[in-house]
Order: C-alpha cells, then sequence, then structure tokens
C-alpha cells in the first residue's frame, strides 16, 4: 500500500511537470507562428479597432507568460475556456459575416465540445484495437510458437506490408471497395455505430503489425527460456506449458507494448482516420479547430492527449511493478 | 557505410568493435527481402529519376482534352499517359514519380536531421550523467508525451507549410526517441575498457565522444533510422491529405490522393494508382530496414 501511494506520488508529480510544459510549448507556438485568430472569428472586413477591442477583451494581447499564468489557473479549476469560434448552439460563426453578429459572451465551452466527441472517438478506438487484436493475436501467436519455419516468415512479410500500407491512401480505397462500389458499409459522417467499421479497420491495419511483431518476439523468446525445458522435464505437455506459462510470462511486455504504444499510435492515427471518413470525434474536431485558429480547442486536446499518453505510462509501470516486484521504478 | 568497412579492414585489432555497422549490412544482405527490397528501391529511383523526362511529360501542365484518362491497359487510355490523368489532364505516372522523389527527399532530410540532433543530445546526456542529462531527458520525456501528429497539426496549420517546415516539424518531432537510443548506448559505452583507455591516455572528454565512442554506437542507430523513413513519407502523405504538406502546384502523393477522392465514383485509379506505388516504395524500404534490424538484433545478442 505504501509502495503503491510512494509510486503513484512520486510518477504523478513527474508527470504533471511533463503536462504543464507541453501546454506550454503548444500554447507559445500557437502564439509565435504567424495567424491571428481574432481576424478569423470576425471575418475580413472588420475595422482594426474592432479587432483590437476584440483582442483585448479576448486577452490575446498580453504578454505570453501572462496569458499561460491565467490560462493554467483556469485549467486547474476545471474550465478549459471557451472556443474562439463556435457558438453555445452548436454550428460555427466567424468566416465573412461581419463583426457585428459575433458574440463573445456566447461561445461553447471548451469542456462540453470535448465531452460530446469523445465517445465517438472512444468507440472507433475499441473497434481498431478489437479488429487489430483478431488479426495480430493468432498471426503473432503461430509465428512465435514457430520461429524458424514458415509462419514465421508469413508472419514477417506480412507485417512489412501491413506498415507500408498509408492510412490516407488505405482509407480511400477501403472506400471505393467497401462503400462506393459494393455499398456493403457506409462510409462518411455519423449516423449508427456501423459507420465507424470502416475506420476502424484502417485503424486495425495500421495496429496490426506493432502487435504482430510484440507478440511473436515475446512469445519467441519465453519458449527459449529454462523454464520451459524444466516444464518438459516435469512432464506437462506442451498444451498446458504455453497457455499456463507462456503465455502468462509473454503477456507483461505485451502489457507494456499495448498500452504505450498502441496508445500512442491511436492518438495520432485517429485523428488522420476521422478525417478522412469525416467521423465526429475528437480528431475532427481539434483538425478543424486549427484551421479556425481556435487556439482554445487545440489547447485542450493536445493538453488531454498529452494527459492520457503520460497516466497511461504511470498505469503500465504499475502494473509492471506488480506483476514482477523486481522491476521497481 | 563505406568508412566502416576500410577501417574495419585497416585496424584488424579492433574488427569486433568498428565492425558492427558492416556486420549489420553484410548479414542482412544475406537475407531475401533485403535483396528484394533494395532492387525495388533502385528501379524506383531510377524511374523516379529518368522516367518524367524520357516521357517528356509535366508533371503540372493542365490537357483538358485528356481529362480522366484511364491507366494504360484500360479502355481509353492513351500514350504516353501510363498511369492515365486527373482532373485536370495531368499525367498522373509523372506526377507520382514526382511526388516519390519529393517525398524521399522530405523523408530523408528529415531523417538526417533528427539523428543528427538526436545523437548529439543522447551522447551528451549519456556521457556527462548529471544535470545535463537530467535536463535534456525530462525534455526529451515531455516531447515524446505529445502525438506527433497532434505538434505537426498544429504548427503546419496554423503557420504556412513549406518544404523546409515540414522538415523542421518532422525533425522536432521526431528526435527524442533517437535521443534515447544514443544516449543508452552511450552510457553502457563509456563504462567499455576503450573509453578508460583512452582516459588513461589523457584524451578529452570531447575526443573521446565523437572520436571513438561516436563510430561504435551511430551506425547501428543510423542503419535502423531508414525504417523511418518510410514512417517519415508517410506522414508528409498524411499532411498533404488534409492540406498541410507541401502546397500545389508540386505535386505530392497527399494532395494527389485528396484531389482523387473527389472523384472516386468516376476515376477510381486517381487516388488508388499513386497510392499503391506509394505504398510499394515504402514496402521496399520496409523491406530493407527491417532486415537490417533484425541483423541488428542479432549480432546484440551475439556479440554482448
Amino acid at each position: 500500500m505504501i509502495f503503491a501511494l510512494d509510486f503513484f506520488l512520486r510518477r504523478l508529480s513527474q508527470g504533471i511537470v511533463i503536462v504543464v510544459l507541453v501546454a506550454l510549448l503548444i500554447f507559445t507556438l500557437l502564439r509565435v507562428v504567424p495567424g491571428d485568430p481574432v481576424r478569423i472569428m470576425l471575418g475580413p472586413m472588420t475595422a482594426p479597432s474592432v479587432m483590437e477591442a476584440t483582442a483585448k477583451k479576448l486577452g490575446l494581447r498580453d504578454p505570453i507568460p501572462v496569458q499561460f499564468g491565467r490560462y493554467l489557473l483556469q485549467v486547474a479549476h476545471g474550465d478549459l475556456g471557451h472556443s474562439f469560434i463556435r457558438s453555445a448552439q452548436g454550428g460555427s460563426t466567424g468566416g465573412s459575416r461581419g463583426g457585428n453578429t459575433f458574440d463573445t459572451e456566447n461561445r461553447a465551452p471548451v469542456v462540453e465540445l470535448i465531452r460530446s466527441t469523445v465517445p465517438y472517438s472512444l468507440l472507433l478506438a475499441g473497434l481498431g484495437v478489437l479488429f487489430s487484436l483478431i488479426i495480430a493475436v493468432p498471426i503473432g501467436l503461430a509465428a512465435g510458437l514457430n520461429s524458424s519455419r514458415w509462419p514465421y516468415r508469413v508472419a514477417l512479410y506480412l507485417s512489412a506490408v501491413l506498415v507500408s500500407l498509408p492510412n490516407v491512401w488505405l482509407g480511400v480505397v477501403f472506400i471505393l471497395i467497401f462503400s462506393a462500389r459494393t455499398g456493403w458499409l457506409p462510409a462518411i459522417g455519423y449516423q449508427g455505430p456501423s459507420y465507424a467499421i470502416l475506420p476502424a479497420l484502417v485503424l486495425a491495419v495500421e495496429l496490426a503489425p506493432v502487435m504482430i511483431r510484440a507478440i511473436s518476439v515475446s512469445v519467441a523468446a519465453n519458449l527459449l527460456e529454462n523454464y520451459v525445458a524444466v516444464g518438459q522435464v516435469r512432464g506437462l505437455s506442451r498444451y498446458r506449458m504455453i497457455t499456463w506459462h507462456v503465455l502468462r510470462n509473454a503477456s507483461i511486455p505485451l502489457l507494456n507494448l499495448l498500452g504505450v504504444q498502441i496508445v500512442g499510435i491511436l492518438l495520432g492515427s485517429l485523428f488522420v482516420v476521422e478525417y478522412i471518413f469525416n467521423y465526429p470525434g475528437i480528431g475532427l474536431l481539434m483538425i478543424n479547430a486549427v484551421f479556425q485558429r481556435d487556439f482554445p480547442i487545440i489547447q485542450a486536446v493536445a493538453i488531454l492527449a498529452c494527459t492520457v499518453l503520460v497516466c497511461i505510462n504511470i498505469l503500465v509501470d504499475f502494473a509492471a511493478t506488480n506483476i514482477d516486484r523486481r522491476l521497481q521504478y | 557505410m563505406a568508412s566502416d568497412l576500410t577501417i574495419g579492414a585497416a585496424r584488424p585489432a579492433r574488427k569486433r568493435s568498428m565492425g558492427l555497422g558492416a556486420g549489420m549490412l553484410v548479414q542482412a544482405w544475406r537475407t531475401a527481402e533485403f535483396k528484394v527490397g533494395l532492387v525495388v528501391f533502385i528501379g524506383l529511383m531510377l524511374i523516379s529519376i529518368f522516367g518524367p523526362d524520357l516521357l517528356g511529360l509535366s508533371a503540372t501542365r493542365f490537357d483538358v482534352a485528356a481529362r480522366f484518362l484511364p491507366p494504360m491497359p484500360l479502355d481509353g487510355s492513351r500514350w504516353p499517359h501510363l498511369l492515365g490523368t486527373d482532373q485536370l489532364g495531368r499525367d498522373l505516372f509523372v506526377r507520382s514519380f514526382i511526388g516519390l522523389r519529393n517525398a524521399l527527399v522530405i523523408g530523408v532530410t528529415s531523417v538526417i536531421g533528427m539523428f543528427l540532433v538526436g545523437s548529439l543530445v543522447g551522447m551528451v546526456a549519456g556521457y556527462w550523467s548529471g544535470w545535463v542529462s537530467l535536463v535534456l531527458m525530462r525534455l526529451t520525456d515531455a516531447q515524446m508525451s505529445i502525438p506527433v501528429i497532434i505538434l505537426a497539426i498544429t504548427i503546419l496549420g496554423v503557420s504556412r507549410p513549406t518544404p523546409a517546415s515540414i522538415i523542421l516539424v518532422l525533425i522536432l518531432a521526431g528526435w527524442p526517441a533517437y535521443a534515447r537510443f544514443a544516449r543508452s548506448a552511450t552510457l553502457s559505452e563509456r563504462r567499455r575498457e576503450y573509453v578508460k583507455g583512452a582516459q588513461i591516455l589523457g584524451a578529452m572528454d570531447p575526443r573521446i565522444l565523437f572520436v571513438h565512442i561516436a563510430p561504435n554506437i551511430l551506425p547501428p542507430i543510423a542503419f535502423v533510422a531508414i525504417l523511418d523513413v518510410a514512417r517519415m513519407m508517410i506522414f508528409e502523405a498524411i499532411f498533404g491529405f488534409i492540406g498541410i504538406g507541401v502546397q500545389p502546384p508540386t505535386p505530392t502523393f497527399g494532395t494527389i490522393i485528396a484531389d482523387g477522392m473527389k472523384y472516386l465514383i468516376n476515376a477510381w485509379w486517381i487516388t488508388t494508382i499513386p497510392g499503391l506505388l506509394l505504398a510499394i516504395s515504402l514496402c521496399s524500404i520496409n523491406l530493407m530496414g527491417g532486415a537490417l534490424e533484425r541483423a541488428r538484433n542479432k549480432r546484440l545478442q551475439g556479440v554482448g
């Protein structure tokens, strides 16, 4: 218990430092690069004086450290700010509508926007991981258990091919084959869970080679360990040996991988795949926000993604130290 | 690569430690997949260098009379448009191969950049432990916690993307992984006898680090970096697709795929065939990189 407490306190404090650093990086980058969000908010026909007034009101003309300090305080209170562009009723204002229609008070809270998109992304990510497990586990196990024979080579070439398929292209090809030509699956937008199948397949193709490789390497390495030979001497059947001992031992590094690498890949690919399929998840929200220079949404999504990665890292390390106490922290 | 071979031959006494890079290459060369990858890759390179000029076609010239021509063996195709034409009558063969050239330049340059930055930081952090190491490694930790795509979309989407800024973003996103590799390699290398020997002989720290340690640890990292070239080329395509890559009229895979998506029903080849070409080139790179990586793993297990 004390061990766990100590572990979490130490790692969480490190994690918070990392998240704050990342937030600072993104925050500064957004304000240093050219591109004034006020211009997009109010449209190109706005008088400079109105633009300056709005920018001042939003605090965009203060020095960056001041802005960042204010933002951190806000985030610490659980408030991620309000979107620059989207109004609270949904739909986005701004563009060429003229300065008078823009209402700085009536903007959508970022927390709400994220809350409404995250379930879609979770559905897509979960389905993607499920599909990739269905593809990768049998192939990886076959390759790991026969590491000097043909299943291993098949898995090797298959992973090399899968890893070479760019997700943007694969997404379009899947739309062409499974949707446009045959009409088997819906593709663009979201009107029901079936809309998540095609994007999830694209994610699965991306995740599968990483999993195949990890599973086969881990299983093959464990088969060479002494305990396998000892088990045989004890008279355990190969089946029992593999299911009870090899898979259990092989799962520790796999857990590590599933946690860190898979989440890492997902946090990148999800954005792209959602954009290809116009799938209304957090990735689409983020990409649209970037094009509209909607700083609060960009910052919030980046901080969220970073927090997820840091937390997954901590949990995975904790799980690993609990399964095998030798791996202290 | 070549310098490794000659050094290994000239000083047989140090062959084992100097020869890791060359040994990897020899071992990878023995595998079928490395040769297949190399042959395909060289073939594609030759086509992309000489093909567009031989056919005498431009990648950006419109030809409204020759819009939506299908690729060669199909009905309605026309010489010299081997892979057909797009919605503006631009030749897809030339566009794809020039796109491949651009993708390779961006991929290779960015990987070289992240390799240089990352190994320098990693080696310094591994050699001088203490606060330098701590700060550098916390910095890499922080940077590894941002997904590449988020960082890239943020920077490129908000600024104006040029080839140079794309390369910079990729370097910025990619160097921490190299810093980690280089640091752990330097940490273990620092305890080896030849380093102690050099210290006793009075060599300065920078000299030990860059003249003695670097040639031992960098070639294996550099060979495995080939895999990253393929990854960076995928990123380049993704950026182009989203619209934050190299801007039109320069042809890139991402913009070709995104353009073709609008005409998917009528002209399926605009997206699929250039993408297939990209996939084949990536596959050839991955086969070579994978063979080198496995060769390294085998040698590391075999040697130590």
